[in-house]
This record gives structure tokens, sequence and C-alpha cells, in this order.
């Protein structure tokens, strides 16, 4: 199989006035392709400083990091956000869906910055839609919608470029239990399908879900 | 090494952008409407002002050629200064012997018409009509280019014997005779006489507010004794003449010569006023040109202001808006907005409002323009070219007034961005 993520020595640190904070101390992490990977760890450790250094939204302070062989160290503002287009979806806590915005056209946004016609843009995105279990609720905006539901749009929204990599940063923070249950399934799915999917999770639970855990402390990989 | 290859650099349609700002400027509609305010009164001014210049230009020449470059006016009464006549023309102090004294004796004048003017009504059958009476000599015509459609003029036997004939406005004759009804050969009534119309005259419109054909032409010989009764001492009592000079480089010299003339046969000397008024046509319309020219520049000056603060407004306003989006910006950014096509949709919406409020800018220029030529009675011109100036101009204003908004949505940090509340 080969490799989704390899990741050496990758740190990061804040400037906070004269100080540098280390908050990512020496990251190495190889990730392969398809794999179902949980990242646990607790508040303040790095988690989703490390989740946004692999989605590319973030650069690290030092390191390799290369994905699908790729060397991102060097790739440039745009070319980064072409991988997070093409490459990655992302699934976040707090939904991050555009409010004014209609479940289609939230879907369909991804899209618009890969240059797919608009014909196609709506066929593919009420697919997501209907695969994610929402054909009825094309055209609810997100106040309209439950957790589970406006999760399960984002989710649609992250696989509607056909990504290789999913990325989930505590997708189940805002959600009860039932609503969990059904969001880990629909990401167990697209694993089933292919799909390299990182989560992060405080919950046992979740993370026992996938069939891997890597634990985060203190900036560090200790397990 | 990657299965990917290079990777290419996406373009994102236009209509996408388009509609995206749209859809976004539709979402806050009060928001947009009052940050076009500025441009709309901005854009709006720009091609009213145009297009009275330009209607008031073109009445200008018009009036010009109907008026002639080489005539002026010479009427009756003291000249008054600071006050715009208390009736000139009503104090009889010119003669028809002084008009032609200077025809005779003033070399640059090419010719004279001397006239006496009152309002009186004129009748046929039961249609009866107020106008203004004309009593006009033989050079009127000539001098003042207007000419009889039907019939003549009246004759130097007509005039030596103060026949009781008369020339038609063409208004007046639309008032009194119906289409199809000859005007030649009837009667009509001035002031209980009876004068048989020999001709009508071609239409000329309105010429400095005046209606030229909006009267009746009878021999001045006829209206001296018949209509207004001689009240001169010597000779015979006129309202004004009209003279004529060889050509406009002449007119200055015209006027200087007719004004010693007459002060030297009126026995003025100075330090005493002047009993008659000189207006020339190109004075006239010399102070009315300045006049809509100051006009002009006022209005010019209050559009541009309003352009740079509705420029400012959609700044402000932009970044107001900037900084509430952030979280928007971070999401789109997240799924793989670049940062030119954040900056191009920021900018899209910037010139989307300003070229939207000059668009509406166009709309209430043209309406006002429009009703300023009703009234005040001038040709109502718009010219494409003001219109698309006005355009062009919205449209610099939207993207100097985007730039800095958009430049600073493009720059956002995205993890910053998806933090933010
Ligand atoms: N932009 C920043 N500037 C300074 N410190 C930051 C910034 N972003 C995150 N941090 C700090 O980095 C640490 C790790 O944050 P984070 O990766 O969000 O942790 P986790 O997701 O594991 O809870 C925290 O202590 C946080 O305060
Ligand atoms: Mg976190």
């Amino acid at each position: 199989m080969a490799t989704m993520i390899w990741m050496e020595e990758i740190t990061k640190s804040y400037r906070l006035g004269e100080n540098s904070i280390p908050i990512l101390k020496g990251i190495n992490l190889n990730i392969e392709e398809g794999e179902y990977v949980a990242i646990m760890g607790m508040s303040g450790s790095g988690k989703s400083t490390l989740m946004n250094i692999i989605g590319c939204l973030d650069r690290a302070t030092d390191g390799l990091y290369i994905l699908e062989g790729r060397n991102l160290t060097t790739l440039n503002n745009d070319e980064l956000a072409y991988i997070r287009n093409q490459r990655i979806g992302f699934v976040f806590q707090q939904f991050n869906l555009l409010p004014r915005a209609t479940a289609l056209e939230n879907v369909m946004l991804p899209m618009i910055y890969a240059g797919v016609s608009k014909t196609q843009r709506r066929r593919r995105a009420e697919e997501a839609l209907t695969r994610v279990g929402l054909a009825e609720r094309l055209s609810n905006r997100p106040n309209q919608l439950s957790g589970g539901q406006q999760q399960r749009v984002a989710i649609a929204r992250a696989l509607v470029n056909r990504p290789a990599l999913v990325l989930a940063d505590e997708p189940t923070g805002a959600l009860d239990t039932q609503t969990s249950e059904e969001v880990m399934e629909l990401l167990t799915d697209l694993n089933h399908q292919g799909i390299t999917i990182v989560i992060v999770t405080h919950e046992p639970d979740i993370a026992a879900r996938t069939r891997r855990i890597i634990h985060v402390k203190d900036g560090l990989i200790v397990g | 090494m990657g299965k990917l290859g290079r990777i290419p650099i996406k373009k994102i349609s236009l209509l996408s952008v388009l509609s995206m700002a749209v859809e976004a400027l539709w979402s806050n509609r009060l928001r947009t409407s009052l940050t076009m305010l500025g441009i709309i009164i901005g854009i709006g001014s720009v091609i009213a002002v145009t297009s009275v210049g330009q209607g008031v230009q073109k009445a200008t020449e018009q009036q010009i050629q109907a008026l002639g470059t080489n005539v002026m006016l010479v009427l009756s009464g003291a000249a008054r200064t600071g006050g715009i006549s208390q009736g000139f023309g009503s104090a009889t102090t010119l003669t028809w012997e002084d008009a032609r004294a200077i025809a005779q004796q003033v070399p640059a004048a090419e010719a004279v018409t001397a006239y006496l003017q009152r309002g009186g009504q004129v009748v046929y059958g039961d249609r009866n009509d107020s106008t203004s009476i004309l009593g006009v000599d033989l050079n009127y015509p000539d001098v003042k280019e207007i000419h009889p459609k039907e019939g003549q003029f009246f004759t130097q036997e007509d005039m030596d014997n103060a026949e009781p004939v008369v020339v038609l406005g063409s208004k007046v004759q639309s008032d009194l005779f119906t289409s199809g009804e000859p005007a030649i050969g009837a009667s009509i009534r001035i002031q209980n006489g009876s004068y048989r119309v020999v001709g009508v005259m071609e239409a000329k419109g309105s010429v400095g507010g005046q209606d030229q054909d909006d009267r009746v032409y009878i021999p001045l010989t006829n209206m001296s004794s018949r209509i207004v009764g001689n009240n001169a001492i010597n000779g015979t009592g006129i309202s004004g003449f009209w003279v004529k000079a060889k050509d406009q480089v002449q007119l200055e010299a015209a006027q200087f010569q007719v004004t010693n003339l007459l002060r030297i046969r009126h026995n003025i000397y100075p330090p005493n006023p002047d009993d008659f008024r000189i207006s020339n046509q190109i004075d006239i319309i010399n102070t009315f040109s300045n006049v809509v020219g100051l006009f002009t520049v006022l209005v010019s000056a209050i559009a541009g202001i309003s352009l740079v603060v509705g420029g400012i407004g959609i700044a402000n306003i932009m970044l107001v808006s900037v900084v509430e989006r952030t979280r928007e910006i971070g999401v789109r950014k997240a799924i793989g907005a670049t940062n030119s096509a954040i900056l191009q949709q920021f900018l899209t919406e910037a010139i989307l409002v300003s070229l939207l409020g000059g668009a509406i800018g166009v709309i209430i220029g043209v309406g006002l323009a429009f009703i300023s030529a009703q009234l005040f009675s001038f040709p109502f011109v718009i010219s494409l070219w003001s219109v698309f100036a006005g355009l062009a101009l919205a449209l610099v204003v939207g993207l100097v007034a985007g730039v800095i908004p958009a430049g600073r949505a493009a720059q956002l940090d995205p993890i910053a961005a998806l933090r933010s509340e």
C-alpha cells in the first residue's frame, strides 16, 4: 500500500511577543492509503494544530511533510489551496456551513473552486447529499437542519470533490450519542470505499470505531 | 513521483463569481442600497448635468441660428442699471425716423426694421385669440429671416396707404382657422377694425422665450395710426428696431455707431442717461452660457464629492462586511478557495454595488434631465457617451473602493478566520 501521509520531525511554534511557544515538538507520522485513524489526547495537546498542518490549512515551522508523494513544504499558497480543494475533505466540530446558503449550495461550493460546470455541480452535490441521506433536504438552510443533519451536509461537502483524505476534527463533539453514531457510520462507510480518514476525538468509544489510535501529548506522539 | 502531476491553476467561472456576489448583496439588501446612495447621487448628477448642458448648448445654437449672430435690438426707454427693465419699450422714445436714419447713416448696418408692438385680441367668426400685434416695416422678413409660407408680405403700397392688411403667425392661423379652411383673403377683426389676411408666416418656434408664431403683422403705418395712436413728439413712435450688421464682426462697430447717432439725434450728452437700450444677441447668449457653465461646474463639483464619498462608503461597508464574514472566508479557504478567488469575490461585490448604483444613477439622471428639459423648454439631449462615461466612472470607483477590503479578505489566515466567531 502507498503512503498517504509522511511526516518527519514536524514542529510548530507560535510567537507570543518575544517568546516562541512550541506546540508541536517533533511529530513523526506515517499513515497509509485507506487507513482509518483516530488522534486522541488532552485538550491543548496540539491535535488541532497537527490536523491543520495535515490539512494544508497551516504550515509547519520545521520538518518534512509529504502527502501522496508530494513534498508540501515546497508548495505555495495557491498550490496548497488546490490540494485542499482536490485531495482533502474537512469536517469540523462546528460544521462551518455558510448560514445563508442552502444544503445544496453549501455542497456545491468546493466545486466552484474546482471549476466544475454548473450542471455537474448540481448533479454531484445532489448525489453527495443523497449518499449522506439528505436527498429530501436540498433546499434547507443550516438553521432549518438539526446538528446531525448539518454535520452530514458538511460530510457531503467534504467528499463531493472525491478527496483521497478526509480530516474530521472532533466531528461528534457537538452532537448527542445517537447522531454521533450516525455520523461515525457515515465516516466508516467512506473508509470502506477506500478514503483515508483521520479523526480527532477524546471519546474512547468513537476512537474504538477506527482501526488505529494515535495518542498525542504535549506536542509529541506517544504511541 | 506524484500521481497528480503538475498542479494546475483553476479558474472560477465569471458566472459563479457574479452569482456569489449577487447572492451576498441580495442577502443584505438594505445595506446594499444604502451603500449605493452616494454613487447614485454622483452618477445621477453627472448624467443630468451633461445632458442639461448639452440641451442648453443645443438651445443656444438654435437661438443663434434663429436670431442671427449679426443682429441687435434697440429698444425705447431708459436703460436701467441694476435691474432688468421695468417695462422697457413702454415709453416711446424711439421713432421710425431714428430707424431710417440709422439705415442710411450707419455704414456697418446692412438693414434696419422698426416695429411697434401691443398685445391684443384678433377675432375670426366666433373664434378669437389673444396675441401680439406687431406693426412692422417692409424690411422685417429680411432682417428677422422669417418669410410667408402662404400668400405674401404686405407691399410698399399697403404701407403708404396704411392698408388694413394682416399677415398671420402660424399659431394664430391654426388658432383661428380649421385645417383646410383658407386663411388668405379672409377678414379678421383687430380692435374693431376689419383686416384682410394677405399672408401666413412660416413657423419659427420659440426664441428667447417668445413664441415667434403667436403674433400677427400689420403695416407699421396702420399700427401707428389705427391701433396705438401716435404719441411721439416728432415722427412715428415705435417700440424698437432691429439692426442687422453686415456680419458678426461688424456688429460691435454697428452698436457703437448706433449709440452715437441716437445720442446725437436725441440730444443726449453724458452724464445724462440714454433713452434707449441696445441688446445684442451674442451678449445675451454669452451671459446665458456663463450661467449654464457656472451651474455645470457647481453640480460637477457636487457630483465629484458624492462620488468620492460614495467610494469611501463602499470601501467602509466592504471592510465591515469582510470582518463580519471572516468565518465564511475561512470556510471558503478551507475547501479550496485561493487568495485570488477571495479577492475576486469581494472586488466583484464592490464593483457590482457601484455599477448598480451607477446604473440607477444613470436612470435618475436621465429622468432629471428630461424633467428640466420640459420645465425650462430646451431640447432633451442624452448622449450614449455620457451614459458610458457614467458607468465607467462607477466601475472605477467600485474598483478603487474594493481593493483594500478585498485585499484584506484575501490575506486572512484561514485558521484564524475559522476560529473567529
Ligand atoms: N494561533 C495561536 N497562537 C498561539 N497559541 C496557539 C494558537 N493556536 C493554538 N495555540 C495553542 O496551541 C495549543 C494547542 O492547541 P490545539 O492544537 O488547538 O489543541 P487541541 O486541539 O489538542 O485541543 C493550545 O495551548 C493553544 O492555546
Ligand atoms: Mg482541537
